[in-house]
């Protein structure tokens, strides 16, 4: 199955298994910009699968209040970029529930999914990766997950979660991501890193779509430099896993201060964006610097 | 319905006996649906051979211009986004013929047919569109993003242009100047709460600006009908007053905007206009527009409705132009346009270093982190 398949897969195994369970979002009938819900009206009804208005405000509010009955809500917002009127809600009402009212209600059947990140050509509002705004907060969680075979067990996990989540989808890799995956459930467990590569000289983290950045730049650093790379993926934003990532006094005994690779500090450009995204030259610049510190 | 007032010369092709045309010619036009409004723009118009011309000349062009960055897109030579809009060149042109250029515009990312009326040129909305040097936005930009003097975009999130409206709508008032702003949305983004916010505010400080609702009938994939409660956009703010016009007929749209603008002007306060239009191509170029409506709709429209013809229809019908004379209008602009796309894709694309300019405005210019932290652009604006 590819990235979308995977996601069509966990969305039919929640609505067979979970009779409260519905999908809305805009354009999530005919089967949803990205492919992600083909076939799920057909099956379980207009009135489990259904389109929403122009409105992701609403839609996350709206979803929210089907949650705090006790319904599971997975609610789709079309693009990450268009999160943002939803921010409020997500924010303010559904990570704060369960707090304020002493845990008399929750919203935590409630799960918002999203396609994410760059895509080659999508420039300012098709690209954002907005993982950061939310890892701030308490009280939701922020899972991106690397392939498809990741990508139902981590959703799958996200939606039985007592816990309002977002699960953000690389959109680059709904069709060029194929793997085997198993037709019938199986749960990934969050907030937990998964060390993908063990090595001992130097520690790479990312998370969705970079993962296989790294992944190549530690072969590249194996080959050219004969450096042993650790690779994790850290796939639960928030709450992470703090453990595998680094252990108490790690930073007592790094040889190196740490590297940050990302975007740049601009808004998302149109026309630059080869020059814009963290790719696998700019990873082992930083690497290589890095070593030689 | 016709009456010639006054004929002249006019041009002819060389070496042909010169024709005469009427200088203007008389038109009954479709009223518009009133709410809360006792009398609408008039039904009978005007038009001279002046005007005639010119919006027969800018409709031809925003259609050309569109369908060659059709063509350009499935060349590779326009990647990203691009929506398009031809079918609907009546309503850009049509509400540049009912404002001066003083007045304001904001609108959706389907803004290449309203940033030309505005203005820019070919050359510029093309070289944009392929992010070029010569493109209005010096190639930053792209298809959601030209600018120009008092046309405020462009504007990639869907409804999130309005509350601008409003706010320049607010300047307007406040430095009296007498001019008002168009502030357009489509029917996907008339269901945005934001719009709801804006409605509320330019009725309470009666500020002037004209909504305009571009009802081209599907929020990309989604009828009107399956997204809206009601679908009658002009009555949507339902203390506000609106018309419901004929968005296909570039005269409907010019007098009821001359007729929005002098209600705002007067003081009055703003309203709504819902501008019933269709789209020929889908949504996007990602989108062909056939899976949520028919081939058979589309076809029907273009030709029962089809804006540049309605216009050649009554231009050559009360002889305020020829069929041969149109001919020559789109031999002229068709190689306007072929020399825009020349000079698109030719043009040099922005040099790197602007990657990092004008994010901020600061005196002396800073440093922007790049992808590590040895990677560093100078912010310069």
């Amino acid at each position: 199955m590819n990235l979308f398949q995977a996601i069509t897969s966990a969305l039919d195994n929640s609505l067979a298994k979970d009779p409260t369970a519905v999908i809305f979002g805009e354009d999530v009938a005919f089967g949803g910009v990205f492919r992600c819900t083909v076939g799920l009206r057909d099956k379980y009804g207009k009135d489990r699968v259904f389109n929403t208005p122009l409105c992701e405000q609403g839609i996350v509010g709206f979803g929210i209040g089907i949650a705090v009955t006790g319904a599971t809500a997975i609610a789709e917002i079309q693009f990450a970029d268009y999160i943002f009127p939803a921010f409020d809600q997500i924010v303010n009402e559904a990570a704060k529930y369960r707090y304020r009212s002493g845990d008399l209600f929750n919203c935590g059947s409630l799960t918002i999914r999203a396609p994410w990140g760059c895509v080659g050509h999508g420039a300012l509002y098709h690209s954002q990766c907005p993982e950061a705004f939310f890892a701030h907060c308490p009280g939701i969680k922020v899972v991106i997950p690397r392939s498809p075979f990741q990508a139902k067990g981590l959703l799958l996990s996200c939606i039985e979660d007592k816990n309002p989540c977002i699960f953000f989808e690389p959109k680059i890799l709904y069709r060029a991501a194929v793997e085997q995956v198993p037709v019938e459930p199986y749960n990934i467990p969050l907030s937990q890193a998964e060390v993908i590569q063990e090595g001992s000289d130097v520690t790479l983290v990312a998370w969705g779509t970079q993962v296989h950045v790294i992944r190549e730049v530690a072969s590249m650093a194996r080959e050219k430099l004969g450096v042993s790379c650790e690779v994790i993926d850290l796939r639960t934003i928030v709450p992470w896993d703090v453990d595998t990532v680094c252990k108490e006094e790690c930073f007592l005994h790094l040889e190196a201060p740490i590297s940050r690779v990302c975007g740049y500090d601009t808004p998302f450009p149109h026309i630059f964006e080869p020059f814009y995204i963290p790719d696998k030259w700019k990873c082992y610049d930083a690497l290589r610097k890095m070593i030689n510190y | 319905m016709l009456t010639a007032a006054g004929s002249s010369v006019g041009r002819g092709p060389v070496g042909r006996a010169l024709r005469s045309f009427s200088q203007a010619a008389t038109f009954a036009i479709k009223p518009c649906d009133l709410y809360r409004l006792e009398q609408g723009p008039p039904s009978s118009v005007e038009l001279s051979r002046e005007d005639a011309l010119r919006y027969y000349r800018s409709m031809q062009t925003v259609r050309r211009m569109e369908l060659k960055a059709d063509q350009l897109y499935k060349q590779k030579f326009i990647r990203g986004f691009c929506h398009l809009c031809d079918g609907q060149e009546a309503c850009c042109v049509g509400l540049e013929a009912g404002i001066a250029p003083e007045d304001h515009v904001i609108t959706s990312y389907r803004a290449h047919g309203v940033g030309f009326a505005r203005g820019l040129s070919v050359r510029a909305i093309l070289a944009e569109l392929t992010g070029r040097r010569g493109g209005c936005a010096q190639g930053k930009g792209g298809s959601m993003h030209m600018y120009a003097p008092r046309f405020y975009g462009g504007n990639g999130i869907v409804g999130a242009q309005v509350p601008l409206g409003a706010g320049v709508a607010l300047a307007c008032k406040y430095l009296g100047s007498g001019a008002v702003c168009l502030t357009l949305y489509g029917d996907g983004a008339a269901n945005q709460g934001q719009i709801a916010e804006a409605y509320n505010m330019a009725a309470l400080w009666k500020l002037p600006c004209v909504f305009v609702c571009e009802n081209n009938r599907y929020g990309m994939g989604t009828s009107a009908e399956r997204a809206a409660a009601t679908t009658e956009y002009y009555t949507r703010a339902h203390f506000l007053p609106g018309l419901r016009v004929d968005g296909m007929d570039v005269l409907c749209v010019r007098e009821a905007t001359r007729f929005a603008a002098q209600h705002c002007r007067s003081g009055r306060g703003p309203l709504l206009l819902e501008l019933q239009t269709y789209r020929y191509h889908g949504h996007s170029m990602s989108d062909p527009g056939v899976s949520y409506r028919s081939r058979e709709e589309v076809k029907a429209m273009r030709s029962k409705s089809d804006p540049i013809m309605l216009l050649q229809e009554r231009m050559v019908s009360s002889e305020l132009s020829s069929v041969e004379e149109l001919k020559e209008i789109n031999a002229e602009v068709k190689k306007e346009v072929e020399e825009a796309a020349q000079f698109a894709t030719s043009d040099a694309e922005p040099s790197l270093d602007v990657l990092g300019h004008h994010i901020y405005s600061s005196t002396p210019p800073f440093e922007v982190r790049g992808a590590n932290q040895w990677i560093k652009f100078k912010s310069i604006s």
